[in-house]
């Protein structure tokens, strides 16, 4: 297993920067997501670390060792990118033994670990097929048959499933991870997409502008995001203004919010809160008031399957709250709203 | 009994495609295919316009293929067709790779490669006399500089039947046409499975040989069949730098559509259509086994 390190590493392209000097350690065996919006410099990070593309400065480590200027045939690395990149002149069997082949190894050596391999990503049938006859599930599962034959030391993925449809990404993300627990291979994925990143890492760099914005695990980016960009970027939720009244209060749009330990102030002195939409309770109006509870009208209410979506006015501010689409209000009902301390998040 | 009868909508669209492209049709059928269609009716022996109505015979074509002159010529044609074709795509292969790729010069580079797109054949064939006869520059600069004692003595490239200044005039006017095909190939290609090979550990020679060179074959089958047509069908070039007789097969026919004697002009015809069938011949026998190599790769 591979521990990789990129050290102040920068990529510049035609005077922009790329890639603005990230640090990054990735441990051994770890499954790492690069995560961020087009043009953010996680792919071009990717192919530095597979020496597809030079640094302009900075230097990329494997188990302490400087490999910054080391061909890519030499850092055996395993790459499975976006548009696969199979061979569209040979077979499934013929795509995944190259690797073997380009390395000399005999004929049936290489049909033996073909086979296996086939065998594991669920191929066999289709061993003497050509790329162009296979779905796009069986193309992304060819290619990463014919990465993992060649026994990689770190595993890169670049969006591997971004052309697939919903249901084959849901599929395709289970068989990914269940490949990388069973080898154990040190792994960076990258993608935009939240859902997938959250599904697969072990820890989450969220990149903006060629910087890492945030390193964690995910459920701590999702809950305790750096900033109001990651917080954006990490999916739904409502980014109001506050200002800090005592330890543990704040004055919120809504009114007085207390906020739980986690959330404490400490030396913050944030001007903005986050609560994720899904974090709210909502239920019919209620007489009693409560710490954090406050009344509302739904302005507008959207259906969205499993969930639904409601805005709310609530004081002088506006909510969005989601709750499962069992229950369906309307909009012009009278609610209450608890907004639950230990779930706002207080943002620098 | 009434019957109602209706058109289907599949024969309706077909009129309609058929009606859209007439206009083309005539034009092709007309002019390409009239010519066709009266070259072979004069090379079996029908010309009432110069007097002569023969058809049908074959005497045309016995005449030619029964002298040892004629099969010279054809393999004179052919070999500078093969020829230049086969330095073509060896010198446009590696070209149209570093086209592909970005660097320091290479618009530059690209504008130098489509230079002799612009520059017509019989310029080229005058540069080639300029550069390359015995009172040519090459000749001037060697004896300049002192390895020969005179210009005359200079190895003579013109006019000599391994057609040495015919190949590279055809080989300078086809190698951006050739390359741009190529490179046009390549961009459509993509990266990725270059990128892919040399992250499975390929070499640059294991690339090109197992990756980059089957993926633009289509590329240099059809720039190779365009550029062996216009090679055996050419006559300028073979005609002024040619090593005289045996002449190539069109430098023959043009001498018989030259000649006073209009009744040689069947005889020409006999020429051109012997090329047309052993050009057709020729690239029948490449496209099948084209056709069988795509196959087998699953691609047909």
């Amino acid at each position: 297993m591979t521990q990789v390190q990129l050290k102040n590493l920068s990529k510049v392209f035609s005077g922009a920067p790329a890639v603005d000097a990230i640090d990054l350690d990735v441990a051994c065996g770890e499954f790492l997501v690069l995560l961020g919006p087009s043009g953010c410099g996680k792919t071009t990070s990717l192919r530095m670390v597979c020496g597809l593309e030079q640094p302009t400065s900075g230097s990329i480590w494997f188990n302490g060792r400087d490999v910054t200027t080391l061909p890519v045939q030499k850092r055996k690395v395993g790459l499975v990118s976006q548009r696969f990149g199979l061979f569209p002149h040979m077979t499934v069997e013929q795509n995944v033994a190259f690797g073997l082949s380009v390395r000399g190894l005999s004929a049936d050596e290489q049909m033996r670990q073909v086979g296996e391999m086939l065998e594991i990503v669920r191929l066999s049938a289709f061993a003497k097929r050509f790329p162009a006859q296979l779905s796009g599930g069986q193309m992304q599962r060819v290619a990463i048959a014919r990465t993992l034959v060649t026994k990689p030391e770190v595993l890169l993925l670049d969006e591997p499933m971004a052309s697939l449809d919903t249901l084959l990404r849901t599929e395709m993300r289970q068989f990914i991870r269940d490949l990388h627990d069973e080898y154990g291979m040190t792994t960076l994925l990258v993608t935009h997409d939240q859902i997938e990143a959250m599904d697969l890492a072990d820890r989450i760099a969220v990149m903006f502008d060629g910087k890492i914005a945030h390193l964690a695990a995910p459920d701590e980016i999702y809950q305790r995001p750096a900033n109001e960009q990651t917080a954006r970027f990490m999916g739904h939720s409502n980014i109001f203004e506050c200002t800090p009244i005592s330890e543990g209060h704040i004055e919120s749009p809504y009114g007085q919010l207390m906020l739980g330990v986690g959330s404490s102030l400490g030396a913050k002195q944030p001007s903005k809160a986050m609560l994720r939409f899904e974090s709210i309770q909502i239920e019919e109006c209620r007489e009693a008031p409560q710490e954090n509870a406050f009344s509302g009208t739904i302005t507008r209410a959207e259906f969205l399957g499993a969930m639904m979506r409601y805005t709310l006015q609530v004081g002088e501010g506006s909510l969005t709250v989601e709750e499962a689409s069992t229950i369906k209000r309307k909009t012009g009902d009278a609610v209450t709203v608890t907004l639950p301390p230990e779930q706002i998040w207080l943002l620098q | 009994m009434k019957t109602n009868r209706t058109v289907s909508p599949a024969l309706m669209q077909n009129l309609r495609d058929v009606a859209e492209v007439m206009p083309l049709l005539v034009v092709l059928l007309g002019l390409f295919g009239g010519a066709v269609v009266l070259g072979i009716l004069q090379s079996f022996g029908y010309a009432p316009w110069f007097g002569i109505n023969e058809f049908p015979t074959t005497r045309y074509f016995e005449r030619l293929w029964l002298s040892s002159d004629f099969w010279a010529s054809l393999g004179l044609t052919l070999y500078y067709g093969f020829a230049a074709t086969l330095i073509g795509l060896v010198i446009s292969i590696p070209l149209s790779i570093a086209l592909s790729k970005k660097f320091r010069v290479s618009r530059t580079f690209a504008a130098l490669i489509r230079l002799p797109l612009m520059v017509p054949y019989t310029v080229g064939i005058a540069l080639a006399l300029v550069m390359l006869g015995n009172g040519g520059l090459l000749s001037r600069i060697s004896a300049g500089l002192g390895l020969i004692d005179d210009p005359a003595q200079f190895v003579q490239i013109l006019k000599t039947h391994w057609g040495c200044g015919i190949i590279a005039v055809y080989v300078w006017k086809q190698v951006p046409f050739m390359t741009l095909t190529l490179s046009a190939v390549l961009a459509r290609k993509g990266e990725d499975t270059v990128e892919a090979a040399m992250v499975l550990g390929a070499t640059s020679r294991q690339i090109f040989w197992r990756v980059t060179l089957p993926q633009i074959m289509p590329g240099i089958v059809s720039a190779s069949l365009i550029c062996f047509a216009f090679n055996i069908g050419a006559f300028e070039a073979p005609l002024i730098l040619g090593g005289g007789y045996p002449d190539t097969l069109p430098v023959l026919a043009w001498r018989y559509f030259q000649d006073a004697n209009y009744a040689f002009q069947l005889q020409g015809m006999a020429v051109v259509v012997s090329l047309a069938l052993v050009s057709g011949i020729f690239l029948a026998a490449y496209l099948l086994g084209y056709r069988r190599y795509e196959r087998a790769r699953g691609r047909v």
